[in-house]
């Protein structure tokens, strides 16, 4: 046998033990729910009727516009947001940058549920904000809780310090030197960012975007816990078609929907990092 | 002192530049820790009553009654066998995988890397229903083996991916140097590649940890009422307690854990060590 071939035997049998277990418990019940999507649920026949319902259910539909809607909104604020933050955490060196710098890891940490729980006591109609107030005379009612902009909230939680770190970590790849060699001839501050330091980090920006993206199409605890009645996050409709419903071939159908929205911001993810290892080879 | 309090004389006591500083630092703090210090309140105030923003009782009386509670006490013990036992097995599993991704060139590597995207890009929800059907067939319902599996698919991408970079951040050179001296390759990978590549595969270990410490909805439709875990027992306290204080109790016995994880491997926490974890090379 000869070496070349021996290594890759080594090389296989290290990866496809998880390979396998990533086959069997991932790709085997996607592919089982994409052929029970099309299936009718009591003769079995091939049917689009289970994907047609999700656009043409007036309730499904709105479902899947709030979903999108408090998506977009969280990823756009959210990565505003994180890049100032990660541009603050990169370039200013002081002690509370510092501080700062540490405690963003956290809550990536927290379990959601317990943040999602907390979150709760301060904005529901008894919680600390209303409380507060109160003090001052005044009766805030935020009515965040079962309303998007809760969700949203939220959200901007669980995400910001996640996209910030990514985006840190990308600036922290960025050496001080070519920036000094930028202002030394000449370049002004937002000259160096426009030209250099936001091309630099865009790649990072589009996995944090992604990741953002894919996590909040199917999140299930803040909408679950903080989300109203109607409309619905889709995270919750799919939940409802299982759970309540028990129409499996409907829920099917839903899973590929958001596996579908899913796939486009994991295209882009893909594209970008593929790109950029064709330039370094 | 209390000078100090005046906005105005802070501004000009300590400058412009710093007084932003203190300002983003403030608002960090308030929107990311508010909620968690005021939950760490409520946890401990027997009596909490509108509209006071301080308990009007300070004591342990809900923390007894939690620990009280049978079904409580024994959910954390299901919580730490199933969150342990997927931490080795996954380990066991995904850790040569991504040696052989990080180190090996061949065939397919893309391929492989890849499909550890799957477990993140397509709804939980929808790979659980139907896995639960394969569960069904095979009596794996309402077991550890079952839940555990739900679990590792869970945590399966950061397990492959972040100890991959990590590895692949190990030079070649230094590798070789410890062959030159006569070290094997069993020793080699002891010795030298692993200390190294340490802060990537300790933050995946944390991942997969608390991760599967606060996975809740694969664990209520897959353990069925038989395995309870911490998480699903909170949904059901969230949902249907009359004081807010049972849940604080429980979020703060729920967070404790990830604590006591980060302190211990602060030394590996950081933004790039947990970027990498989302990047495909």
């Amino acid at each position: 046998m000869s070496k070349k071939m021996k290594t890759n035997l080594v090389a296989y049998s290290m990866v496809l033990p998880a390979f396998l277990v990533v086959m069997l418990t991932v790709a085997y019940p996607i592919v089982t729910a994409i052929i029970q999507s099309f299936q009718d649920g009591e003769t079995g026949s091939f049917t689009l009727a289970n994907y047609t319902y999700f656009f043409t259910d007036k309730a499904q539909r709105n479902n899947l516009l709030y979903t999108l809607y408090i998506v977009v909104v969280t990823v756009v604020i959210a990565i505003v947001v994180a890049y100032l933050l990660a541009l603050y955490l990169r370039f200013v060196k002081s002690r509370i940058s510092k501080t700062i710098g540490m405690l963003y890891l956290l809550p990536r940490f927290v379990p959601s549920m317990c943040a999602v729980y907390a979150m709760i006591t301060i904005i529901r109609d008894s919680g600390l904000v209303n409380r507060i107030g109160q003090l001052f005379g005044v009766d805030i009612n935020l009515g965040m809780m079962y309303h998007a902009s809760g969700i949203i909230t939220m959200n901007l939680w669980f995400n910001i310090p996640f996209a910030a770190m990514m985006i840190a970590a990308g600036l922290g790849g960025i050496p001080d030197s070519i920036i000094e060699a930028a202002s030394d001839v000449g370049a002004g501050k937002l000259r160096i960012f426009w030209s250099m330091i936001l091309p630099l980090s865009l790649k990072d920006v589009v996995v944090a975007a992604t990741f953002v993206f894919m996590s909040n199409v199917s999140s299930f605890t803040t909408p679950y816990l903080m989300g109203g009645n109607a409309p619905k996050m889709l995270g919750i409709a799919l939940y409802d078609q299982f759970n309540r419903y028990m129409d499996y071939n409907r829920s099917a159908a839903l899973s590929v929907i958001m596996f579908l929205i899913c796939s486009v911001s994991a295209a882009v993810y893909i594209y970008t990092n593929l790109k950029e290892n064709d330039w370094e080879k | 002192m209390f000078k100090m309090l005046n906005p105005r004389r802070f501004y000009h006591a300590v400058g412009r530049r710093k007084f932003l500083e203190f300002i983003i630092l403030a608002v960090f703090i308030l929107f990311f820790y508010g909620p968690l210090l005021n939950m760490l309140m409520l946890a401990f105030a027997n009596e909490y009553n509108v509209p006071h923003v301080l308990p009007d009782e300070w004591g342990f009386d809900w923390w007894a009654y939690v620990f009280g509670q049978d079904s409580l006490v024994s959910s954390m013990i299901q919580s730490f066998i199933v969150a342990i036992a997927t931490t080795v097995i996954s380990m066991i599993f995904c850790i040569p995988a991504a040696y052989s991704i990080a180190r090996f060139k061949y065939r397919g590597r893309k391929i492989f890397m890849l499909s550890f995207l799957l477990t993140n890009a397509f709804p939980k929800l929808g790979i659980y229903t139907s896995i639960a059907v394969l569960f069904y067939r095979y009596g794996l319902m309402g077991t550890y083996p079952g839940v555990i599996i739900i679990h590792m698919i869970n945590s399966m991408m950061f397990m492959v991916w972040l100890p991959s970079n990590a590895f692949r951040n190990v030079h070649r050179q230094q590798e070789e140097a410890a062959r030159d001296v006569g070290a094997g390759p069993v020793r080699t990978f002891f010795k030298v590649t692993l200390p190294m590549a340490m802060p990537g595969i300790a933050v995946a270990t944390l991942y997969t940890f608390l991760g599967s410490m606060e996975e809740a909805q694969g664990t209520m439709l897959v353990g069925l009422a038989r395995i309870q875990t911490m998480p699903v027992a909170m949904y059901g306290i969230v949902l249907d307690s009359t004081a807010v204080q049972i849940g604080a109790v429980f979020a703060i016995l729920l967070i404790i854990p990830s604590a006591v994880m980060i302190f211990l491997m602060r030394k590996f926490i950081g933004p790039e060590a947990i970027a990498g974890g989302f990047k495909m090379k």
